[in-house]
């Protein structure tokens, strides 16, 4: 089961089936070197620091998803959806 | 709400800033406005007199170009509409033709209210020339004797007696002090009222009955004024010299509401012209424009040209590079930070980094040279070398030892170009 939240204009999605294996836990040190320091690791996989209102102090860095790309288990995924850029990409045969 | 228009654009059309010039009390030619050849007959059949058709484009010269025509016939004024619309005038596609009565002219003049806003005025400036219809530039060129301008005090605003003043120096004669005023003092409350940015009639009529008609009208509002006037209508808060593109629009979203940094995307090549072009991305507005004159010097051409400053986040920054990379005609893309800023520059890596890796994981070849300089620079470009390094692209990255060279990186995206054509050619 995914864990997922949301930033202002951003969803990240967390497979934390793999986070109990990584090591590096790369995607909270980047959340805390680049952003806001909102997520935190429980009981082995990353969750939102307690009492961190994501929309509000999330600065939507990405930082997380590329760490984890590279350092851990590509666990984590950031959905940035532009309104109507696909619509647009097909009509034009893109 | 019921909205006086429906655009995505702070400058009106001539249409549109007739509606409000009449609704405020300055005459107008009598017409409307006709989006095919059967209404356009329709109207010219109701006015039953000469008239004149007008493209309506947002673009200067418009006579010159073709785009006014007389006709002095329902029949004719068919045959006009049909050959004006869907027609090009000076780039922009002619959607819809203004039909008015044509004028019985003896004078033509020139009012124009517009921002100077130099240190030595910030204010409104009030023109006019007794020489209209001509572009102004020209009779300020030619006849600058014919011109007049007046600075006005905001806070005391533009009485009659200031327009009279404006007039006689001008040498215009007594009898027209009173209606022309009437209209100057008139165009600058418009002004005013609506937060123009500026408003010109050229030309302003005085026709042989003696009576003055707006013929023609240019009405911009100040981009920052538009929350004040919703009833508009304006969608997009944006000055530009074209209506916006769907992609354009689309670029709008990522802005809008969103005051965490700047990002500006303006599309500057057609849609669906051939390919060739470079997908452009600048960091802060002067030294962006340096990078587009170093291309332009290398023979390359720009498909757009976006910018996102101002310590963006980095989810603004990967849809700036998304919205680029909807453009079917780019063959490489070009970052060009040409300043040492004093952003936080690993935003603009993280976010570069996840585009890219999600637009050319199978573009092999693609070129794409970054100049990214200024806080945490050398973390940033290891962001950008580590992110994207094992991509099948051509991949050059620079730092501040290139910053305030923009030839030589110009020059490397040239020959990345060339290399990545000639090779897609064999």
């Amino acid at each position: 089961m995914a864990y997922e939240f949301n930033e202002r204009t951003i969803k990240i999605i967390i497979d934390r089936r793999r986070c109990s294996e990584c090591r590096t836990k790369a995607c909270v040190k980047a959340c805390s070197l680049y952003d806001r320091g909102i997520l935190m690791i429980r009981e082995g996989v990353p969750v939102l620091r307690e009492g961190a209102d994501a929309e509000r102090e999330g600065t939507e860095c990405l930082a997380c998803e590329e760490e984890c790309r590279l350092r851990g288990f590509n666990a984590l995924k950031i959905e940035a959806p532009i309104a109507g850029l696909e619509e647009y990409k097909k009509a034009h045969g893109v | 709400m019921t909205y006086l228009f429906d655009i995505n654009m702070v400058r009106l059309l001539e249409y549109q800033g007739k509606q409000i010039l009449r609704k405020c009390g300055i005459a107008i030619p009598a017409g409307r406005i006709g989006s095919n050849p059967d209404e356009a007959e329709q109207i010219a059949s109701e006015l039953n007199k000469p008239v004149v058709v007008k493209a309506q484009v947002w673009s200067t010269g418009r006579g010159k170009a073709g785009g006014i025509k007389f006709a002095y016939s329902k029949e004719e004024t068919r045959r006009t509409a049909e050959n004006l619309l869907g027609s090009e005038i000076k780039g922009f596609k002619v959607e819809k033709v203004l039909v008015e009565e044509k004028l019985d002219i003896d004078r033509e003049f020139y009012i124009g209210v517009i921002v100077d806003d130099s240190y030595k005025v910030r204010s409104p400036v009030v023109i006019f020339s007794t020489r209209g219809g001509v572009d102004i530039e020209e009779v300020s060129r030619e006849t600058p004797e014919k011109i007049a301008r007046m600075n006005v005090d905001i806070f005391q605003g533009l009485k009659l007696y200031d327009a009279y003043y404006l007039l006689k120096s001008l040498n215009v004669e007594s009898g027209l002090l009173r209606p022309l005023g009437e209209v100057i003092c008139g165009v600058y409350d418009l002004f005013r009222k609506y937060d123009a940015r500026s408003i010109e009639i050229n030309p302003l009529i005085l026709t042989k009955n003696g009576e003055i008609f707006a013929a023609d009208c240019r009405f911009v509002i100040d981009d920052s004024s538009v929350p004040r006037h919703p009833e508009l209508g304006i969608s997009i808060a944006r000055d530009s010299d074209k209506p916006l593109s769907g992609l354009e629009e689309i670029a709008w979203t990522i802005e809008e509401g969103d005051y965490r940094g700047v990002s500006f995307f303006a599309q500057l090549a057609p849609e669906t012209g051939k390919e060739g072009y470079i997908g452009y991305h600048g960091i802060g507005g002067g030294g962006a424009i340096l990078g587009v004159d170093a291309l332009e010097r290398q023979g390359l051409r720009i498909a757009d040209y976006a910018d996102t400053s101002g310590n963006p986040t980095a989810s603004k920054v990967y849809r700036i590079v998304k919205t680029i990379f909807a453009q079917k005609n780019i063959v490489g893309y070009f970052l060009a930070g040409f300043c040492v800023a004093n952003q936080e520059q690993w935003h603009h890596a993280h976010g570069i980094v996840k585009a890219l890796r999600e637009e050319l994981k199978d573009r092999k070849g693609f070129p794409v040279v970054l100049v990214l300089a200024g806080n945490k620079e050398e973390e940033s470009l290891q962001i950008l070398k580590e992110g994207l390094e094992d991509l099948p692209i051509r991949l050059e990255v620079y730092g501040r030892e290139h910053v305030y060279d923009t030839d030589f990186v110009a020059g490397r995206m040239k020959t990345l170009v060339d290399e990545y054509l000639s090779e897609r050619r064999e």
